[in-house]
């Protein structure tokens, strides 16, 4: 039942009195660091958990605006390991981890499949992207941590996918939900029968939001439990908040990260129950402690007790973002990149909208952009060499390949609101 | 020098039709045209009696418009007239970029109309291999 008993159902005062512990130590570690050495330089020791909102947020914008190495919190020689976003015009952010980091990330990443029913016994492929992204390599050594045989087969290839699915016998999975319902094409393609022809009995479907009704479906398809995960490589990655069987709500691990639910306007701390922006302060991150990390992500934290006997409280599925972050088949991307990119190729017309659309189950990025009418040649073959431009420059800033429209000047709306070029048209939402 | 336009279309109903608009509101003929087409765009050469006046009341309505250079070859309307012109280009190595063709009023002759990368070479060489290459005043009203 439990990864770690004692820890996974340690009662409340306890857990509190720990984490209290935690965050004094991290405070003090934070102010090792360039970009909290002032921050934190007036704040003492907190004496309770009331006290967190003396600490200052954290934002994404901050940890870009200490690139490369302003929040490290450790001498380099501790750190093992980065991650990091998409993107070169703006900073990227960047991630640092140590051993213990890494250690402690593949602890709760396993504690979470443990809860799922995950054991030694499974065989897990792992199909999210390995690399900068947080997604593959987190739940990679959280697999190996529990001991399952793990597959780091990485995205796509959908035939190649099945391929293993059916000589290793895989029984567990993590995937986009997005590429969940694109494979289940190719199953019925092929003509496997995902009773008879496959092991399959348990999907972690994460990194990118997703309704009830998508996971119901994805366990229909492929005759399995789905379970939600939620993280952020901010913090690590997947894992830091995770479904038990009940699937009622996410356990976020509360001896990991303390998490706080704040007005989304006015940032005061709300009460359980309240929606609002979740905020996560770090409780064992030694390369980069981060106080008060807005994450964007508006949920609520259910503190009722779960049925499954542990005592970390719950947050909901996530319902929506404060800002105007898209995530496009787990890759997120921010307008402002599209908008730069366009801006640097002097051929392309200036005004733009952005269409999100489901294509085969996979989101597409469409960036219809007005013909510039100063630079127009007059020839077919220019513009499909611009076109071919825009994709490749698109490509290489966020990690999609977008398609790229050519529309006439003066046919988009012009727009002041940059989230107001965002169209999102996939009906999965 | 002779020249056509050429046109931005997006491939949607609706969209020649308000380049035609503003040629025929214009007092603008046009005489012949071809169309490119990618996948949702695509460009549209017109040859029209008043290039220069085509080219600004397109342009004044926000219409993306360029002037390219052409030049026009009288063929015959029998068979194998147009082959024949394509042998004589490719025996020197003259690349066509785009090509149309439209019956001259007389009914017995056609004017073929090339773009490529080499005017002056061109005209000349064909006028050398006894093809009549028509001046611009006789491209636009013929």
């Amino acid at each position: 039942m439990f990864w770690q008993k004692e820890i996974e159902t340690q009662n409340k005062e306890n857990l509190r009195k720990f984490q209290l512990e935690c965050i004094n130590k991290q405070i003090a570690l934070a102010r090792n660091s360039q970009f909290y050495k002032d921050k934190l330089a007036n704040i003492d020791k907190l004496n309770s958990l009331e006290e967190v909102r003396k600490l200052p947020f954290t934002t994404k914008q901050d940890l870009r605006d200490s690139f490369p190495y302003g929040c490290l919190a450790t001498d380099l020689k501790n750190v093992v390991r980065m991650h990091s976003s998409s993107g070169t015009t703006g900073n990227p952010t960047v991630i640092f981890h140590t051993k213990d980091d890494i250690a402690n990330w593949a602890n709760i990443s396993a504690r979470s499949m443990y809860m799922a029913g995950a054991r030694n016994t499974d065989i897990f492929q792992n199909t999210m992207g390995y690399g900068l992204f947080s997604g593959g390599l987190g739940f990679h050594y959280g697999g190996e941590r529990l001991g399952m045989l793990t597959i780091p087969i990485g995205p796509g290839n959908s035939k190649r996918q099945l391929w293993f699915m059916q000589h290793f016998k895989t029984t567990v999975v993590h995937i986009l939900p997005s590429y969940a319902l694109r494979l289940s094409g190719t199953i019925k393609e092929l003509g496997i029968d995902v009773k008879k022809d496959l092991n399959l009995k348990i999907f972690f479907i994460g990194a990118e939001p997703h309704s009830e009704a998508m996971r119901k479906k994805i366990e229909e398809l492929y005759d399995v439990k789905a379970f939600n995960s939620y993280g952020l490589s901010e913090i690590s990655g997947p894992g830091i908040a995770f479904e038990c069987p009940y699937q009622d709500g996410l356990h976020i691990w509360e001896d990991y990260v303390y998490p706080e639910i704040v007005d989304s306007k006015t940032f005061e701390p709300l009460p359980d129950g309240q929606e609002g922006e979740l905020v996560l302060t770090t409780l064992q991150r030694q390369a980069m402690p981060l106080m008060r990390y807005r994450t964007k992500d508006l949920t609520k934290i259910i503190s009722e007790p779960c049925k499954c006997g542990r005592t970390h409280r719950r947050i909901a599925r996530i319902t929506a973002r404060t800002d105007d972050m898209m995530i496009i088949n787990g890759v997120n991307i921010f307008p402002i990149q599209i908008e730069k990119t366009i801006l640097s190729v002097p051929e392309a017309g200036k005004n733009y909208i952005i269409e999100l659309f489901d294509n085969n189950c996979m989101d597409k990025l469409r960036v219809k952009i007005e013909i510039n009418n100063e630079t127009f040649k007059g020839t077919l073959k220019d513009l499909e060499i611009l076109q071919n431009k825009l994709v490749n420059e698109l490509k290489q800033e966020l990690d999609v390949t977008p398609v790229v429209q050519f529309v006439e000047s003066g046919s988009l709306p012009v727009t002041e609101g940059k989230a107001k070029r965002v169209i999102d048209l996939r009906t999965k939402k | 020098m002779a020249y056509h336009i050429s046109v931005f279309l997006e491939n949607n109903p609706g969209k020649l039709e308000k380049i035609t608009t503003v040629l025929a509101v214009n007092n603008i003929n046009l005489r012949a045209m071809s169309l490119a087409s990618s996948e949702t765009f695509g460009v549209m050469k017109l040859l029209v009696d008043n290039p220069e006046k085509a080219y600004e009341v397109l342009k004044k309505n926000n219409i993306a418009v360029s002037k390219r250079q052409i030049i026009a070859v009288v063929v015959d309307n029998v068979c194998g007239s147009f082959n024949k012109l394509l042998i004589t280009l490719a025996s020197n190595k003259i690349n066509i970029e785009d090509c149309y063709g439209f019956l001259l009023s007389d009914g017995k002759t056609a004017a073929i109309v090339l773009e490529t990368e080499d005017y002056p070479n061109t005209e000349k060489f064909l006028s050398d291999k006894g093809f009549e290459v028509l001046n611009s005043e006789k491209i636009y009203n013929y």
